[in-house]
Formats: structure tokens, sequence, C-alpha cells
């Protein structure tokens, strides 16, 4: 067993842009420094500077106070007002020297003061001014804490309960159904009969793969069914959990989870190009069937697990993605602020993600309900705060350059083992010392820039110059990092690694960074914690948290996953608030279920696999989900589960089974992603790179579109102009106009422009694509509309239930996208492949899209819909279009969307 | 088997349980339409509402609610701690009524005299998103149907090729506050735009204004043929399965869809405006184009008929930096708000339009950290002009630094009772049978503000 940690850390460091802890001066200032502060620095701030930036006058013009040290280092709204050593960072300096800022007001310092605070800065800023620190005092008692631990069910542990008794014996399968009807009879409220065999199968598929059966396999399982339902349902379930589209479909609700998203989010949305690698480990996880409570650990500290091989390390690593690829405000000026967030982020995915808790409410005040008392939320803060995370891009040879949009750079973690895409960009050496040639000379252009405006006075022109040098030098710089000394691509990864010596945070009143009080020892929330847990002084204690939330003895993590499960395969969960496990979440439905499912999964060895077969073998997995007038008045909610929930597909159900069905699907699973493709880049608009670029590709594209069909139009007829496609009545026949030709030649061009423009601005909706749902890219705030129109989760929340609704956008979109068209096309050539008899056609059809044959009520429509429609479309396409039409109603139709 | 009267309470309004009802088509064009318009319960003030909805709690202080002892008071201990902060912006008497409005809003100031400023607004939730969602729906704790969605089934609608609630640019992840809840979904919202991008569509000279609302390759008679045989299909299914909300959804949404692939384009296409109409909303340019188009749009959706549109006007949440960015978050707002104020003056229909505007709470009269206000949901202002309300007029009051509401509390119930009022609707009458009981968008409270009615 190797520890790699140190190693790595030393590579880690190299990449390394931004460290988030501001690397101030220890508090042991020598005389000397103090006495320059005293007497170079002092005065000067406190005749320039306090009367509009400080608290004793009042004033914070700008948000900018600087009479302590903590608030000078913390700034005001453009950014840091002093960066210890960093002179290019310091606003203050470049306000004195006049450069983007003007301070003081109207009037330059003399240069000897300015030097003075060059040399103050880049001595490291010593600073003996102190802030009195006050010490907040929890209005939640120890009491307190120690009643909820005792008495809130979620935070006890939770015990295999006794199977309860029933009346009526014969119908349980298992132990779940025992508790189930033990409600049921509580309320004298019976289950509904068990459904089709269809229905059965329709549902397993769909839950366990996130597919449709084909026919064959409906076959198959019907005789089986009629055999013995119990081997029929648990031989499907084997084979099912067996198939690699298992971890396709699960791995996707797991990515709901964890706010997975391809992109940063917000005002500026940077690309995240290697978060693809955190979904294809989500995916393999479930395969495998990783024992969950090792994939919790992995995901909040692979970084600090040991490890065997390159490749294992490698996993890790990427798994810790999941704490870097939340939402980000990349042009948040002040880095303090921006540190807070990012670790409030991370604290509040892990806690309501792995435990169902919301500690993050905690960061401004007591959590009264749940007994979190703020000194909790600084005592997790104190875990987190210990390490960089890793999203942006590397910084090349040159350093990082960030622009005036993206203030906030990262880096990326080399990833120990070779893997790079196909598609990497690989430069020989020539075009490697152009790169950096230009780069050079990029950075020359920008200090003339600089100096010419200095000289100039014309601000507006310096600013526009200002921008461009960066985003060219930023932009230059990106590609050069990527790729080694020879211009071989680099393999990273999104994720995070510890800082050198782990510190305690300082309790923030309000949650506000200007607002220090104590310093709160690092540790967990208590009310979750039923014996305490130390940490090394030496560590962050991020591992132990791992180990901890990934212990067997944690009382919601089992639960919270259990319920997940329970939810996904039932349609909802016995804890509906699936984020919330808290007292103001929702009670459990079925609370000795949800103990004895939590304690299946522990004992199982943390296997999702086998939950997920305890379940879909039960009775009441397979009930069917007709309607009780009775039961709905006593339960509407049917939380206690009467029938089966009707549940709506969800969007890549509904995606992957227009693929299935028309036989287009390409089960292989893409490379990478197209975020991937594009590379670290700002989203707008919908596109990914520069909208500019973009149009103007588009346009270049669309111009050669025309001037083919225009060439097309023009060959073959010895000079005679034939309209597009052929008359009726054929070419030559009828002399064509002049001003007819122009209208033609407009349409073609406003055509192929329309056309080519939708394939440019939804570059991200993917319409040709053939694979698997769970591969298309996922940019935040431009989710492909085939998963968005269908209530697909928001790429920036924790998602744990999707809502699942009937829209009119959802039939603009059956009716008339491209894809569904595409697809209804395919569906229609495969029926048409199989049978030349319309009558076995809709049969057909009927069963590949529903699972059934058509009802006499659904055949009788079909054919009156083909002899009313035909005509209309002139039997042309001899029929085709016509199946095509009929196929679309099938895709269109409530029935496709809906399990019952 | 049941009685109709059980049905007609059990499977909701939609026009889905006809399919097995066996009523033809005939009387199914004839009252199948839930969105037809249907009589209120006394002669309404208002006929439709603009909703803008300021997403993050702009503070009253500094607005709409005058307070000058808290300006001589700057400085000093509030009465929940911190210090006490006076607004960086000057109030001053407008209009021939002389209400007080801050320089933050000079333009909605110039229509001071048609505002009724409610100066003592409360609700019971200090963070956003369960205000949110007690602002739109009466309670944060459960799902319920939003107040458009009351409005719509109470009122219906005068242009059933238009959804008859639209929410223009709502924030991502708030579906729930212009949901249907259990009202059956054709009642709910439907969302124009994600994330502050409705504009988006307007502005799109070769795309589409909404996505997908031309098919390619059939024409509008080919595609009605097709529509029915998907209809029939969706019919023979709820016949089967009795109790199906969700198939009922459908069967609406489709219906709605065809008649907006016609309306919903036109609609979006403001290129009929004139340069004058564009400018009075500021929606020729500038830090206001944005919410300039989309007041623009939401004047054309009730123009239309549409009776209920909300529009979001976010990020007003300033613990910090308040002075630089209230004062942005107002100016991408102020004229286009008075430009449809005045706009609909013009035409003549702010006579029977009520426009409001709110946001989820207020915000404290002490600082935090210097620049910036915390939540403060148990005092703040909204206001409402046109449609039945007075002009000129405040109502309640704040304690003297604005933290309470002190006087004619105005509590979100009675806000929501308020409204139905002026739309013609009694908040105790306007029902829906859900599961063996009667819900109403008040639950069992909300009293009629009567003294804002003109």
């Amino acid at each position: 067993m190797t520890f790699r940690r140190s190693t790595f850390y030393q590579v880690a460091l190299i990449f390394s842009a931004a460290i988030f802890t501001v690397s101030s001066r220890g508090d042991q200032l020598t005389p000397d420094e103090v006495k320059f502060f005293e007497a170079k620095i002092r005065p000067v701030l406190i005749r320039e500077c306090y009367g509009c930036h400080s608290n004793k006058s009042g004033n914070a013009r700008g948000g900018l106070r600087l009479d302590t040290k903590e608030l000078t280092h913390i700034g005001g709204s453009s950014g840091a007002a002093v960066v210890p050593g960093d002179l290019e960072e310091s606003l203050l300096y470049n306000a004195i020297v006049h450069e983007d800022f003007v301070m003081p007001p109207k009037r330059k310092l003399s240069q000897e003061v300015i030097d003075d605070f060059r040399r103050w800065i880049e001595m490291g800023a010593p600073d003996p001014r102190v802030t009195e620190i006050a010490e907040i005092r929890s209005s939640i008692t120890d009491e307190d804490i120690g009643s909820a631990r005792e008495n809130f069910w979620a935070y006890k542990h939770p015990v295999d309960p006794q199977s309860p008794s029933v009346e009526h014996s014969a119908w349980p399968k298992g132990k779940i159904d025992h508790f189930i009807l033990a409600k049921l009879e509580a309320s004298s409220l019976e289950p509904a009969g068990d459904a089709e065999a269809y229905k059965v199968l329709r549902r397993l598929c769909f839950d366990l793969v996130g597919l449709p059966p084909t026919p064959e396999q409906i076959d198959y399982f019907r005789k089986k069914w009629d055999e013995d339902p119990d081997q029929a349902i648990a031989l499907v379930v084997d084979r099912l959990l067996e198939k690699d589209q298992f971890g396709e479909r699960w791995g996707r609700h797991w990515l709901d989870v964890v706010r997975y998203a391809e992109s940063t989010g917000r005002e500026v949305n940077m690309t995240y190009p290697h978060a693809w690698r955190y979904r294809d480990y989500v995916i393999d996880s479930f395969n495998d069937d990783k024992p969950f409570n090792e994939f919790v650990q992995e995901q909040i500290a692979g970084d600090l697990m040991p490890v065997e091989s390159d490749e294992e390390w490698a996993e890790h690593l990427v798994a810790t993605t999941f704490l870097a690829m939340g939402p980000k405000n990349v042009n948040e000026q002040n880095r303090v602020q921006f540190a807070a967030d990012v670790a409030d982020e991370q604290i509040d995915a892990t806690t309501r993600v792995f435990l169902g808790a919301s500690v993050a409410c905690a960061r401004c005040h007591d959590h009264k309900f749940d007994a979190i008392p703020q000194t909790d939320y600084y005592a997790l803060a104190g875990v987190f705060r210990n390490m960089t995370t890793y999203f942006g891009n590397p910084p090349s040879e040159f350093g990082a350059f960030s622009t005036a949009q993206r203030k906030r750079d990262s880096s990326l973690i080399l990833l120990p083992i070779d893997d790079p895409n196909p598609f990497d960009k690989r430069y020989s050496q020539t075009e490697l010392a152009n790169l950096r040639q230009e780069l050079i000379d990029t950075q020359r252009n920008a200090a003339e820039v600089r100096r010419q405006a200095r000289e100039s006075g014309n601000q507006q022109d310096a600013i526009r110059n200002r921008i461009r040098t960066a985003n060219q030098l930023s932009e230059l710089s990106g590609k050069l990092a990527v790729v080694d000394q020879n211009g071989n691509p680099r393999s990273y990864c999104m994720g995070v690694q510890e800082t050198s010596a782990p510190a305690n945070a300082k309790l923030l009143v309000r949650g506000e960074i200007d607002q220090a009080a104590q310093v709160v020892e690092r540790g967990f929330p208590q009310v979750l914690c039923s014996t305490p847990v130390k940490i090394d002084p030496d560590k962050s204690g991020r591992l132990e948290l791992a180990r901890w939330i990934g212990s067997d003895q944690n009382p919601l993590t089992a639960r919270v996953m259990a319920n997940r499960v329970w939810q996904h395969m039932i349609g909802a969960g016995i804890v509906t608030s699936t984020e919330n496990f808290g007292v103001t979440g929702q009670a459990p439905s079925h609370p000795q279920l949800l103990d004895y499912l939590a304690v299946r999964l522990v004992n199982s060895g943390w296997s999702i696999k086998r939950l997920v077969r305890e379940i879909a073998t039960s009775r009441v997995y397979r009930i069917k989900s007709t309607f009780n007038e009775r039961h709905h008045e006593y339960d509407p909610d049917n939380a206690l589960i009467w029938r089966a929930n009707p549940r709506r597909l969800d969007a890549e159900s509904i995606r992957d089974s227009m693929l299935v069905i028309s036989g287009e699907i390409d089960f292989d699973r893409p490379r990478g992603s197209e975020v991937a493709k594009a590379g670290y880049t700002r989203v707008q608009g919908g596109v990914l790179g520069n909208p500019r670029d973009a149009a103007k590709k588009a346009m270049e594209m669309a111009g050669e579109k025309v001037r083919q069909q225009m060439r097309e139009r023009f060959a073959g007829g010895r000079g005679t102009r034939r309209p597009i496609g052929g008359s009726r009545f054929g070419p030559g026949r009828r002399s064509v106009g002049r001003g007819q030709v122009d209208r033609q030649t407009r349409s073609v061009i406003e055509t192929s422009m329309r056309e080519v423009a939708r394939k440019v601005t939804n570059q991200l909706d993917m319409e040709d694509a053939k694979f698997r749902s769970v591969y298309l890219p996922i940019v935040r705030d431009e989710e492909p509309r085939s998963l968005e129109v269908f209530d697909f989760a928001d790429a920036s929340a924790i998602t744990g239930t999707r809502e699942s609704s009937n829209t009119a956008n959802q039939a603009l979109y059956m009716m008339n996208n491209p894809f569904v068209i595409q697809q209804s096309q395919a569906f229609a050539r495969r029926v048409a492949r199989d049978s030349a008899r319309v009558k076995d056609q809709v049969e057909y059809a009927f069963i590949l899209a529903y699972g059934r044959p058509p009802t006499s009520g659904e055949r009788s429509a079909t054919a009156a819909f083909v002899h009313g429609f035909a005509p209309s479309m002139g039997y042309r396409n001899g029929g085709g279009e016509v199946l095509s039409a009929l196929c679309q109603s099938l895709f269109a139709s409530a029935e496709f969307r809906f399990v019952d | 088997m049941y009685s109709r009267r059980q049905l007609l309470q059990s499977v909701s309004a939609g026009f889905g349980y006809l399919a097995f009802a066996g009523i033809t088509a005939a009387e199914e064009q004839a009252i199948a339409n839930p969105l037809a318009p249907k009589a209120p319960h006394f002669p309404a003030r208002a006929k439709r509402v603009i909703f803008l909805c300021m997403q993050g709690g702009p503070s009253h202080v500094d607005t709409f609610d005058y307070k000058p002892q808290l300006t001589k008071d700057h400085g000093k201990r509030g009465k929940y701690g911190g210090s006490l902060l006076k607004s960086p912006w000057a109030f001053r008497q407008r209009g021939e009524s002389g209400l007080w409005i801050s320089d933050l809003f000079p333009e909605v100031a110039g229509q001071a005299d048609e505002l009724t400023l409610i100066r003592s607004m409360q609700c019971d939730q200090p963070v956003h998103p369960g205000a949110m969602t007690q602002m739109h729906t009466g309670t944060a704790q459960f799902i319920r149907p939003s107040l458009g969605a009351w409005t719509l089934y109470g009122l219906g609608t005068e242009n059933d090729s238009l959804p008859g609630f639209v929410s223009l640019s709502p924030p991502s992840g708030s579906s729930r506050n212009y949901g249907s809840s259990f009202l059956p979904a054709i009642y709910g919202g439907a969302k124009i735009g994600r994330g502050g991008r409705a504009a988006r569509f307007a502005r799109s000279p070769i795309g589409e204004s909404v996505p997908d609302i031309k098919n390619s390759k059939l024409s509008k008679a080919q595609q009605r043929k097709q529509l029915n045989y998907i209809q029939s299909l969706n019919k023979e299914k709820l016949r089967r399965e009795r109790h199906q909300p969700g198939v009922e959804g459908v069967i609406e949404s489709y219906e709605l869809a065809f008649r907006m692939q016609d309306a919903m384009p036109e609609l979006m296409d403001t290129s009929n405006e004139t340069q004058q109409t564009l400018a009075l909303y500021g929606a020729d340019g500038g830090s206001t184009e944005n919410f300039g188009k989309q007041c623009l749009l939401a004047r054309r959706f009730v123009e239309a008929g549409v009776r209920f549109v909300e529009v979001t006007h976010g990020n007003w949440d300033q613990h910090v930096n308040l002075s630089t960015d209230h004062q942005a978050r107002a100016e991408a707002c102020d004229k286009p708000i008075a430009g449809l104020l005045q706009d609909l003056k013009q035409r003549d229909m702010l006579k029977d339009t009520l426009v409001i505007w709110g946001g989820e709470f207020g915000r404290t009269p002490a600082a935090q950290g210097g620049d910036g206000r915390n939540h403060n949901n148990k005092g703040y202002t909204t206001w409402m002009a046109g449609g039945g309300v007075k002009g000129g007029f405040s109502y309640g009051a704040t304690d003297e630094h604005g933290y309470e509401a002190v006087e004619d509390k105005c509590h979100i119930h009675d806000w929501h009772a308020t409204i139905l009022h002026l739309l013609g609707l009694d908040h105790e009458q306007l029902t829906y049978r859900y599961a063996g009981r009667d819900f109403r968008l008040t639950d069992v409270h909300g009293d009629v503000m009567t003294d804002i009615l003109a």
C-alpha cells in the first residue's frame, strides 16, 4: 500500500494557480517591520484614506475599509486592497500609481510614498493592527443538541425492525410487503391486484435500465410469467442488473443529486471540460456495484485515501470532482468572498447529498430547528477550507491570466495516468515555438498599450485595449498549458487537494467575511455525531469526515440512500423531502420500512444492486395502478401505496426510448463530451466559445450550402432555370419569370440560413446525436432542449426529486422538433422493413412503442387516421409519410410517456 | 361505480373526464374548454393582472417607505442590533398626491398619482425560497396552486390560443411558484424563456420566437388530422384508466399547443411596435432593454387576452453593495415600469388592468456591513396600480424606522384576498375540492383591504 499524497502534492503545487486561503504573514512581526509600518504606512492611511474608507469615519466607499489588517486584505467591491507580496493584485497600489483606479482622487502621492507602499507590499505587508475578536455564543445549548440526538427519529441509529403481522398473509412476498400491507390494513385499505405481465416488464426495464423492453423480451417474459411470476421477475432483474445500461440509468439519478454539470453557470458561464470524467466514474461505479460507502468516501476525500495503483489513484482523484463542479461566480471580484462561497457550496452539497441535512443554513445564524449551532458550521468550514479546489485551466509557463470577466482563476489536477482524448490538440515544435512567440509579443504589446494609455490619458481606449489583450493572453496561455514540452496533450481532472498546514476557521458574524469572530475548532455537526469524532491536529479532518459519513454507524447515510432507491423504484420516497431528513423535512410514511431498507443496505456490504433487486422482487412493486375512489378519498397522495403510482417517463427515457424504438440508438459510450471538445471557454447564448466566431462560421456554412443548391438548380437544365425539387408539371413545361426566380432564390437562402443558424445556436441540443441521453452536454442554464422540456433536473441545484409536468411546450416539442421527426421517420422505416401490409405495420408499431398490440379502439382510431390522412399527403413516398406521421403520433401519445 | 357528480368532483375540472362521460364532440366544444371565460362572483374592477415580481427583496426604506426618523437616527443602534442606516437616496413628494418616493425610482415616481402604496406588508418567511413561494401560493409548507393559477381557474381566459397564465423568465427551479399543483394542469403558468432570457426570443431575427413552434413537414390541416389521432389515443387511455390527471394534462397541452403555433410567433414579434413605443419602455437599448422588452411583451400578452402575466426582475438581495447594486437594479426596471403604466393608460387599459409590484420581503433599516441590508419580512412595501385601486394613495404604515408593520397590517393572505376581490372573485368562495376537502388560496385567512378600492 503506497501513500502518494506527498509526491502528488508537489505536482499539484506546480500547477496550482490560485490558493484560496489568503497567505498573509503570521502574527510575529519583527520590530523593524512594525517600525516601517508605523512610520511609513499608517500615517498615510490615516491622512489619505480613512476619510472615505474606514469604520471610524463610517464611510465605506466601494465597500472598502482600510482600518484593520483583515479588512484591508478583504478589500471592497473591486477586490483585495492588499495582497501580501503581490503588487499586481494589490488594488491599493494600483490606485496610488493611477493605473486602473485613481487614488487619492484628483492628486497623486509623492513618488517616495508610493515607493514605501511598494516595498511594504513586497515584504509581505506586515501589519500590526489587530481586529478585536467578538465571541459569538450559541443560543443552542448542549442539552438541546443532546435531546435532539436522542429523540428525533432520523438521528437515532436504525435498527432492524420485527416484521409486523398481517391478516392477508398470502399477499407478501418478502419483508418489505409486510410493512406495506400492515399499514394498509390498519387503515382498512387493500392493495391493488397484480399488474399484467407486460406492464411489470415495462416497469422493470424503465426502472433498471431506463429503456423499453423489446418485443422479443416481452414474449419471453410472458411465457416465464405464466409459469411462475416470481421466477420470471427474478430472472429479468438479474439480467438487467448485469447490463451497462444499469449504470447509465442509476448514474444519472446520482448526477441529479450531485448537481453534475460541465460549466460554472452564473453570469460568466465557463466550461468544465474535464467534468465528464466524473460522469463516467459515477456510471462505472454503479455498474461495478461499488460498495456505496466507498463511493461516498471517494467523492469527499478520494485524494487522501490510500491506493495500490496509479489507475486507482486516478479514479479517486476524479471522484473528488464532486467537490469541484458546483456552480461558481467566477467574476466575483473579492477572492475572500469567493473562497467562502466555494466552501459553503461544498458544505451544502456534502451534507444534503449524503446526510439529508441542511447544515449550510447555519452559515449566518444558529439553525434552531435542527439544533445546528453556527459554530458547528464553522467547525465544518475549517475542514473544507484546508483544500484547494481545481476547476479552471492550468497556467502555462507564462503564468495564469485572468480576464475582465473571469476574475477567479483556478488550475486542474494532472492525472497520474496518461489518458488523452483523441480530439485533444497536439502541436509540433514549430507550432509550439510560434505560440510562445505570439504570447511574448502580446505581452509586450500589452505593456505598450498600458504605457500609451498612461501618457495619452484616453481611458476608454485603454480599457478596451486592456480587455482585448488580456483575453488574447488568456487564450494563448490556455492553449500552451494543456500540452507538455513536446506538444502532446496532458490528462487532467477537476478535484481537490489539501493545503499544507491545516488551520481552523473563524466564525463569521451573520456569515459576513469582514465580521470575523472567534476561531472554531474543526469538527462535525454535533447533533449528527452520537460519539464525538476526533480530528488529528495535523490533518484537515476531511478524510475523517469521509469515513464518518461513509460508516456503518452513521444514522443518516444509509437511510438517505435507501430512500432514494425506493423513490426511483416506487415513484415517491418514504421521506418525500429526499434532501431534508431534518425537523423541517417530511416525516417518513413508513419509518420501520425505511429502517429495514437502511439496515439491509449496510448489511449487504452497501450493495445498491441488491437493494434494487429486493424492491423489484417485492409484491408491492408489481401491483396495478388502478384508481379507487374510496382509497383516493382517504389517501389522495397514495402515501400508503394502495396502488402503483402512474409515472411519467423522465426526459432521458423519453429520448432514449425513441432511439431504441426507431432502431437508431448507439449504445457505445462517446468519449468525453461536446464540452470537452470545445475546451476551456465561455458559453454565451447557447454557443461554446465566441458567438461572433460561431456566427461567422454559420454564415460561411450557409453561403456554401446556398451555392451548392444554386449549382444543383442550374446544372442539368441546359440553361433552363428549374424550380427546386421539380414542379408537378416537370421541368421546362412552364416558363419561369424573373421575379419568381428571385423569390425562390431568396427562399433558398432564407431556409438555409435558418437551418444553419439553428445548428449553431442549438449546438448544445445535439439533435443529430444517437447516443444515450446521459452523455449529452450539460452546460448550466443551457441544458439540451430534449431534456429541459421534460423537467430535467436544474443542473445548478441539488435535485433528489424531479418535477413531472405536462405542458404545451412539451406538446410543441413532440409535434415539431426535428429530432422527434427524424426518429419518427426512422421508426416508420423500421416498421416498413418488417412488413408490407399496413395492418401488420400498425400492429408492429404498437408493440414496439407500447409493448402491446393496439386495443380495438386504438385500431379503429388508427384506421380512421390512415384513411383520412393519406389522401391529404397525396400518397407521397409510397405511404412513408403516413407511416411516419403515425409513428410520431405514437411517440406523442400519453401512453408512450407514462409507465403505469 | 360513480355518479356523474362524484366524477366531476374527483376527476378535476379538466375536460379529460368527458372522454368517458360519453359526451359528443359538439357538446365538448361548447362546454369542455376549461379556459373559456367564466363570470366572476361579482362585477370585477380588474380584468387582468400584470405582476412585476421583484425577486430578492427590494428595500422598502430606500424606495417607497419614507422614514425621516431613520435618517435622524443614522448610526444609532437598531432595535434588533446593528446600526441604523439612513437611505443613500433622497425622498421627495411626487405628483398631485404628494406621495413620498425616493430617487431610486424617478420614472415610476412620475406615475405616483396612479399608485396605491401598501406600506404595511407582512409575510411569515424570512428566507427567499419560502417567502417567494408564500407570495405566490399563500404557503411555503406545501405545494399549492399559485395566485395566477387560481385566477385562471376562477375566470378562464379571453384568448384560448394562448396560455391564460404566462410567466416570463422565471428563475430556474421556481416552477412551484407558477404551478397549478392540484388544480388541472392547464391552469399552471406557461414559462416563456428561462433565467431572464425571454427577451432573447424576441430578439432573434432568424430563429424561432418560441422553440419548435412550427412544423417543417405538415400543413396546418394535416397536422390537425394527426393531432386528432393523438388525442383519440389519449382519450382511449383515459377511458381505460379513469382517474389520470397526467393524461388529462397531456390532452389539454396538445390543444393549447396547436393553437399557440399561430398565436405565439405573432405575439412575440415586436417589429410592428413603433420606435416611440420601444423608447417609452426603454426597450431600444441600454440597461433597460431586457426588462423593457419583457414589460412590452407583458402588455402584448394582456392586450391579446391573457389573464395573468408575471414578469420577474431579480437580484435585489443586497446584503452588500446596496448603494451601487440597488441603484443598478432600479435603473434597469424604473423606465420600463413607468413606460408600461403610461402605455396601458394611453390604450385605455389601465382602468381594468391591475399592475402589481413587489418582492418577497423588504430589507432591514439596520445596516449589514456598512453598505447592505438584511431580509425584513415583518414590514415592507408593495404597490398596485390601475384595475380598481385608488391612485396617489398610501395604505398602512411601518414603525418609525421601518422594521414592522404597525398600522393596517397587510399579511400576504390579505394581499391575495384583495387581488382576487379586484378581479371579482370572493376568496372564500373560490374553492377547489381535492381529496375530499375544499381548498382556498387564502386557507382560512385573508381580509380584503377595502380602503384601497377606488
